[in-house]
């Protein structure tokens, strides 16, 4: 009796141990940091000495803070368009799932994973340096077909009207290769029995697109749709990359990360960032519950 | 000519057309690296007389080149990413696994919190982490790079094996601990053997990661030679006199690994991905 007692609380003390390692990593590198920007969010703090309480004072700032509002608006800009650039994929999913040939099937697959492979960082730098005003690609391109003067360029990059657009259009022709795949697994996983029954209905391909596959596929595109919006609204990456700190000229494209960044080490507003940063969680938190109800309606 | 040929060659036509689509959509795909390519093989003359084109001589002295300036870029991110990956699937193989075979007092608690770790937004915690760091004095090393993936790739990699490892059948661990096996043997036994397909997956994944972090290196490296690839390229590229073919050279080469290991586990990561990424 006493001895498989002993061993049962021993048992219990080994699977602690050997949770330990993730617990602590867990607990330390997530959990704390997250807590701690609650925390310093009270704080007039400038990262080192200077720690003064100020309650929701910098959340009052945020509010009517006009950089940040602007930084919002851009960002609502970009997942709009980021939505918009989603088509592509599911096109490009469905011309794939329809091919007769199973075997150019998979070709295509390897294919368009090819491209997606090259780093991130990498693939941001070609495109700004197709950007580059004098000796980039595109611009070389508009000159050789004479719709441009190559001595006065137009500064995608660095002119505040075409910067906006210069970004979207970024990752032409926009095929994303986890989308690709994870639209292929949805459609695959349509039954056959659907598509009897539309042929015998006499379908046409458009409304088997409309009436059939996208409403089938709609749980695949929504989870997309919430890692792509997750993943906008907290990037900064990109921005970074192609235009500066300061988000491009005038920081017309600062989009509310990079201003968090700037923030917290450019200008030790420590306190005023760690508020920004809850503040772009809220926002995702809520669109996350909202994306909850609308999956569990919808089954 | 009957209906049913007249059907064939519709669609033929639509079998074509889709090709045709995505043959369009490709060549835009492998435009950049395209060019990254062709110019990569040329001197600043060549780039600016014909930007277009492959163009000999080819200059193969840029790689050299650009491999002298990225190398050590390339073993930081090569040693942050082995690293991360191997103790990522380590802690987080053994963490699946006692939650996934025992109940303990606070188990269904701890694994709550652990996914509590998904609902977490990465760009929230970025300030906070960066000062946490400052103060454990591991700002400016490789160390923190391999914590912060580890620690940022446990809930995903947890939550996937334990899901696996609940599906392995029971009798597999009965037979092992009647052999006296003890946890670890179980999961060298039995574990590792079944869920080499599910690790490598992860494994890949969270390697690709890695390799392309960005904004935490940027933060906490501040020696050059510390940087890892990410903030190293950019550094690189945004000299004033640019030599574009060693630059672009540069590029291909911190794409390699990527691509090499792409290559060998293209089966698995393509039906891995399609097959594990949504499951219901």
């Amino acid at each position: 009796m006493w001895r498989s007692f002993s061993d049962s609380i021993k048992r219990r003390l080994n699977c602690y141990v050997l949770i330990l390692p993730t617990i602590i990593l867990v607990g330390l590198f997530c959990y704390y940091p997250a807590l701690s920007g609650l925390y310093y969010s009270f704080f007039d703090w400038d990262g080192a000495l200077h720690r003064e309480f100020m309650g929701l004072g910098n959340y009052m700032e945020a509010l009517t803070d006009k950089r940040l509002l602007w930084a919002f608006f851009i960002i609502l800009i970009f997942v709009v368009a980021n939505m918009v650039k989603m088509i592509p994929s599911i096109i490009v999913a469905l011309a794939i799932f329809h091919l007769k040939s199973k075997r150019s099937q998979y070709l295509y697959r390897v294919l368009f994973v090819i491209p997606m492979i090259i780093p991130g960082v990498v693939m941001i730098l070609m495109w700004r340096f197709f950007y580059e005003p004098n000796v980039g690609a595109l611009n070389r391109l508009l000159d050789a077909l004479g719709i441009i003067d190559i001595s006065s360029p137009p500064m995608w990059l660095a002119s505040p009207y075409l910067v906006i657009p210069s970004i979207i259009f970024m990752g032409f022709p926009w095929v994303g290769v986890v989308s690709v795949l994870i639209f292929l697994a949805g459609l695959q996983g349509i039954p056959d029995s659907v598509y009897e029954a539309a042929d015998l209905d006499g379908c046409g391909a458009f409304r088997r697109v409309f009436a059939i596959e996208l409403p089938l596929i709609l749980s695949q595109v929504r989870l997309t749709m919430v890692l792509m919006i997750i993943g906008t609204l907290g990037g900064f990456e990109q921005i970074l990359l192609l235009c500066n700190e300061f988000g491009g000229p005038n920081g017309v494209a600062n989009v509310p990360g990079l201003y968090m960044f700037r923030m917290a080490f450019m200008e030790g507003r420590v306190g005023y960032a760690c508020a920004l940063g809850m503040i772009v969680f809220l926002i995702i938190m809520g669109l996350t519950i909202i994306n909850e109800k609308f999956v569990r309606i919808d089954k | 000519m009957s209906a049913k040929s007249g059907m064939k060659s519709k669609s033929m036509f639509a079998e074509m057309s889709r090709h045709t689509l995505i043959l369009f959509v490709l060549l835009f795909a492998f435009f950049p690296l395209y060019m990254m390519l062709q110019i990569s093989l040329k001197d600043n003359a060549q780039f600016t007389n014909n930007l277009w084109l492959p163009m000999a001589p080819f200059h193969w002295a840029n790689w050299q080149v650009g491999w002298l300036a990225i190398r050590d870029f390339i073993a930081n991110t090569v040693v942050v990413s082995v690293f991360s990956t191997v103790l990522t699937l380590a802690f987080a193989t053994i963490t699946a696994y006692v939650f996934a075979r025992y109940k303990f007092f606070g188990s269904e608690f701890l694994f709550f919190l652990l996914l509590g770790v998904m609902m977490m937004v990465g760009v929230a915690s970025l300030v906070p982490l960066f000062t946490l760091l400052r103060d454990l004095q591991l700002l400016n090393t490789l160390t923190a790079l391999v914590i912060l993936s580890v620690s940022g790739g446990q809930v995903m990699c947890v939550y996937v094996l334990k899901n696996f490892i609940e599906d392995i059948p029971k009798d597999l661990f009965d037979a092992a601990s009647i052999d006296g096996a003890g946890d670890f043997g179980s999961i060298w036994n039995v574990v590792l053997p079944m869920s080499g397909a599910i690790l490598s997956t992860l494994g890949i994944l969270r390697f690709i990661g890695t390799w392309n972090d960005f904004i935490m290196p940027m933060l906490v490296m501040r020696d050059q030679k510390l940087y890892t690839l990410g903030i190293g390229l950019m550094s690189l590229s945004s000299g004033y006199d640019r030599q574009w073919g060693p630059l672009m050279a540069a590029y291909c080469i911190a794409s390699i690994p990527l691509v090499l290991i792409f290559v060998f586990t293209m089966r698995l990561f393509v039906k891995g991905l399609s097959s594990g990424a949504v499951k219901g």
